[in-house]
């Protein structure tokens, strides 16, 4: 009754099983398949230092605006997401720069840095994101993905 | 499961290299895992498929740099734990209380669609479906868990120390499908 055999007999079933309830969607599947054309080599990654939506429950500011901050490749950017989609940020050291807005299945926006490296990007909505900074004859840093 | 690990370190170094045929095995390897690690965080089917999303897309950014791509497993496994982790707390701050049955249901009992929702329904679905919710989701990352390592970064503990639950588990579940 509880042999090796009988053991994965059990454990193929158990998969089956699960498999059978609660499948992993095809959009969900076309997503991972897709997310590989969106690799960029070359670029250097700004990697998630900071997000108050990592804080837990008591320890966070009430407010809806989420504060991301990234860091890699030389840069800061400070990321303000406030509950009506609109994205803002500044980079340090503070240089104009384009800052372009990624996210799976939709166009790229771009923005313009200022002289104190402040953009704004409005309406982005909700779900996977990620900027490309490019300084004028600088290499490019790109921010790791979150989820807005 | 060595075997299994050297297996996902070849198809790593294979999509580095551009191959999208062995991005897409690697997809089909961890898709599920991810998904139930997910679902075990009590996420619904958006949260859910936003968690398994942004775990690929970590892994894209990481590609080149990844350090020991044959633990590539385990590496998508404790970043799906985490942003779970994430995406649950950003999910009570929009929305305080517990979610309504109606949006919360597929999320709340997968295993009870299975009873609801089919016809057909598979003697060890009806049987997990009577467990306690914990050894529901301890079996289901083992089953679908590709080696211990997965298993160990989906539960950030050593596996070692699963055995006696795991046990206890299965005897669980022995009793509801012995004739």
């Amino acid at each position: 009754m509880s042999g090796p055999a009988d053991e994965a007999e059990l454990a193929a079933g158990i998969r089956a099983a699960f498999l059978a309830a609660d499948p992993v969607p095809e959009g969900v599947l076309a997503a991972a398949r897709a997310a590989l054309a969106l690799r960029l080599p070359g670029a250097a990654l700004a990697g998630l230092a900071a997000d108050d939506a990592s804080a837990p429950a008591g320890a966070r500011a009430t407010t809806a605006t989420r504060t991301l901050t990234f860091t890699g490749g030389g840069v800061t950017v400070e990321l303000e997401a406030s509950g009506d989609g609109e994205v803002t940020g500044r980079l340090t050291p503070p240089s104009p720069a384009r800052v372009r807005l990624r996210r799976p299945a939709h166009a790229d926006r771009t923005a313009l840095a200022d002289e104190e490296g402040c953009f704004a990007l409005p309406c982005v909505g909700e779900g996977p994101v990620s900027l490309v900074v490019e300084p004028p004859g600088g290499d490019a840093v790109v921010t790791s993905w979150i989820r807005l | 499961m060595a075997e299994e690990g050297r297996d996902s370190g070849e198809l790593v170094r294979r999509a580095r290299a551009g191959d999208g045929g062995a991005w897409t095995e690697l997809v089909e390897r961890y898709s599920a895992l991810l998904w139930s690690i997910a679902r075990g965080h009590g996420l619904r089917d958006a949260d859910c498929g936003d968690v398994v999303q942004i775990t690929w897309l970590r892994l894209v950014e990481r590609l080149d740099a990844l350090d020991a791509p044959a633990a590539v497993g385990g590496w998508l496994a404790t970043t799906a734990r985490r942003e779970s982790l994430r995406q649950a707390r950003l999910g009570d701050r929009e929305a305080p209380g517990p979610a309504p049955d109606a949006a919360g249901a597929s999320s709340a009992a997968p295993v009870e669609q299975v009873v609801a929702g089919r016809e057909r329904l598979c003697r060890v679905g009806a049987a997990l479906q009577d467990l306690p919710r914990r050894c529901q989701h301890l079996l289901r990352l083992v089953a679908l868990a590709p080696g211990q390592a997965e298993l160990a970064a989906a539960l950030d503990m050593p596996v070692g120390s699963l055995g006696p639950t795991r046990v206890r588990c299965l005897a669980h579940l022995r009793r509801r499908l012995a004739p």
